[in-house]
């Protein structure tokens, strides 16, 4: 999607089209997990009704045409008390000798007068689901994370039936976000309109999500800038101050956005952790048809490896595990004393940390609301079809045959033709 | 009057594709728009008819009739039939060889499972020729 694309302003998307830089080289049809993308005049469009801010194209673009639209720094200014809140994975973006506090002490000193760590929302969360949605009945099993948006916003399009399997818990940003703002608030006697949260995000589906939030009304953070975008401020200024100690983390933390690090924190025996989205569907498929039985939590992550995958970092995912794998080592465990576990569920059960508002499915799919409509529909397709080739080479601007033969029936595909079968016809008329 | 037809060849021993006639069907009813719960039972109910054919039969096909009113799936087989269809239909009876079990099919919950899963089932199987499963789920 262009931005500021009039039709599909009420879908905001992080994840865009420079178009100048687009050659029209169908890479990104193909990796688009909702098949998001066509082609129309030699351009990549993104359908804003299906993208779910994946960033699969982000990554594969050769010619590094698609981007996302993150805050810039200037933002800032909006406010009179500004929090940095970090990816945690930030800490893995750097040379293995520079230290947690270091690396901080260079982001405050960017403009922030605060940095926050994500820390406390990781132990939040992981003590909430151990200690009560999963002793509780109240959420359907196995339960699905909820700390990845794109993987939420899957689940609404491609698997409805298991929204009632999504935990009803923010994710560790946000919940960071909402302590962060309630202590600044109090510390400083400042509005909470006049503070700021900036979360130094590794993640294009977190940035849609910070505007169109999920599960939430409204979120706590005010904005998301690129952690590729601020990573060369953070560079230049290690080591320019005296180093302030900041960090709080724990292991469990710094494990939580590497794969598998929630299972292990929850301490659940039955769970399996799918990174990459693909592989993502293809187990979310196998507990959709009730496949994987008895299975308690699913921990689903859309990038390689987790949030250390995200589009927006620049370390290499695996690279970044090493590195993290080395500060966690280094790193106290968590502990929770019973007086803070019970301030926990209360803000749990008060709703300061849960989900408030309904995950609505999103039944994209369906052809038409009348299922007679849809069946005539359906037998068109399938009419088209046996008049396609079925290489889904895309050069038709639809990454297959059979999206191709749906965009005319939907009539959302009046122009483009396929070549295949054009040159097929056009040689057999000279012969 | 309005119905659509498909039919997917499932093979035998094919474990690796087992699965695709059922996601295949799935995808279909999500398109059509039918009820997700519905859709939820159909692939339940038609991947235990496609790996049984897997398992125990020399090959066969998985027909899907669609009309406003009701979906159909057929399950059609060649190959050793059902001795005792009573017995088989008992949830934990099982004519799997230990290897099939090993892999964790063969816990003699398939057909059980399938009339579950239906609104009207059907079972006739010919001894030493083949099984045919029908299965309507209203819509």
């Amino acid at each position: 999607m262009k931005a500021g694309d009039s039709v599909d302003n009420k879908y905001f998307h992080s994840v865009v089209l420079q178009e100048d830089r687009c050659i029209g080289c169908t890479s990104c049809l193909k990796v688009c997990p909702t098949e998001a993308i066509r082609l129309r005049d030699g351009k990549a469009r993104i359908i804003g009704e299906k993208c779910i801010d994946c960033g699969e194209c982000i990554r594969i673009c050769p010619n590094h045409a698609k981007n996302a639209v993150t805050d810039k720094l200037s933002i800032l200014q909006n406010f009179k008390y500004k929090i940095a809140i970090p990816s945690l994975v930030l800490y893995g973006q750097f040379a293995s000798k520079v230290g947690i506090n270091t690396m901080l002490t260079a982001l405050k000193n960017i403009g922030f007068d605060e940095v926050y760590e994500a820390t406390i929302g990781t132990e939040i969360i992981t003590k909430v689901i151990k200690e009560k949605i999963l002793k509780e009945d109240k959420i359907e099993r196995p339960l699905i994370n909820s700390s990845c948006p794109a993987i939420l916003r899957l689940i609404q399009i491609r698997f409805p039936d298991l929204l009632p399997n999504v935990v009803d818990i923010e994710t560790p940003v946000e919940i960071t976000a909402r302590i962060a703002k309630r202590d600044a608030a109090r510390r400083t006697g400042l509005d909470i309109s006049e503070i700021g949260v900036v979360f130094i995000s590794p993640c294009t589906a977190r940035v849609t999500s910070i505007r169109n939030p999920l599960g939430i009304e409204k979120s706590y953070i005010d904005a998301a800038i690129s952690m590729k975008e601020i990573y060369g401020d953070i560079v230049r200024n290690l080591n320019s101050s005296e180093e302030e100690n900041i960090s709080t983390s724990t292991r469990e933390a710094m494990e939580w956005s590497i794969i598998g690090g929630q299972s292990k924190a929850i301490g659940v025996e039955k769970y399996i952790a799918v990174d990459g989205i693909n592989e993502v569907i293809k187990v979310l498929e196998e507990i959709e048809t009730g496949r994987l039985e008895d299975l308690e939590f699913f921990e689903g992550m859309s990038c390689v490896g987790g949030c250390i995958g995200g589009p927006l970092t620049i370390e290499n995912p695996y690279i970044a595990k090493a590195k993290m794998r080395g500060i966690a080592q280094e790193l106290p465990c968590m502990e929770t004393c019973e007086e803070q576990l019970e301030q926990y569920l209360r803000m749990y059960e008060e709703g300061f940390i849960k989900l408030t508002e309904p995950i609505e499915p999103r039944a994209i799919m369906k052809l038409d609301k009348d299922i007679s409509v849809s069946m005539k529909k359906m037998e068109m397709i399938e009419e088209i079809l046996k008049y396609l080739p079925g290489l889904d080479c895309g050069v038709c601007g639809a990454p297959t045959c059979r999206a191709f033969a749906e965009d005319i029936v939907k009539g959302e595909n009046q122009k483009s033709i396929c070549i295949v079968k054009t040159m097929e016809n056009f040689k057999k008329k000279k012969i | 009057m309005d119905l659509i037809q498909y039919s997917f060849n499932v093979e035998k021993d094919d474990f690796d594709r087992a699965g695709e006639a059922s996601s295949n069907i799935k995808k279909i009813l999500r398109q059509l728009g039918i009820d997700g719960a519905i859709i939820r039972r159909i692939a339940i109910a038609t991947y235990e008819a496609e790996i049984n054919i897997v398992i125990h039969s020399l090959g066969g096909k998985i027909d899907l009739e669609v009309d406003p009113k009701s979906i159909k799936v057929i399950a059609e087989d060649r190959g050793p039939g059902i001795a005792n269809i009573e017995l088989a239909m008992q949830e934990g009876y099982s004519t799997a060889s230990d290897k099939v079990r090993e892999m964790g099919f063969g816990a003699g919950m398939g057909l059980p499972n399938m009339k579950k899963c239906s609104d009207k089932f059907e079972v006739e199987s010919v001894f030493g020729k083949g099984t045919t499963i029908k299965m309507v789920m209203y819509i």
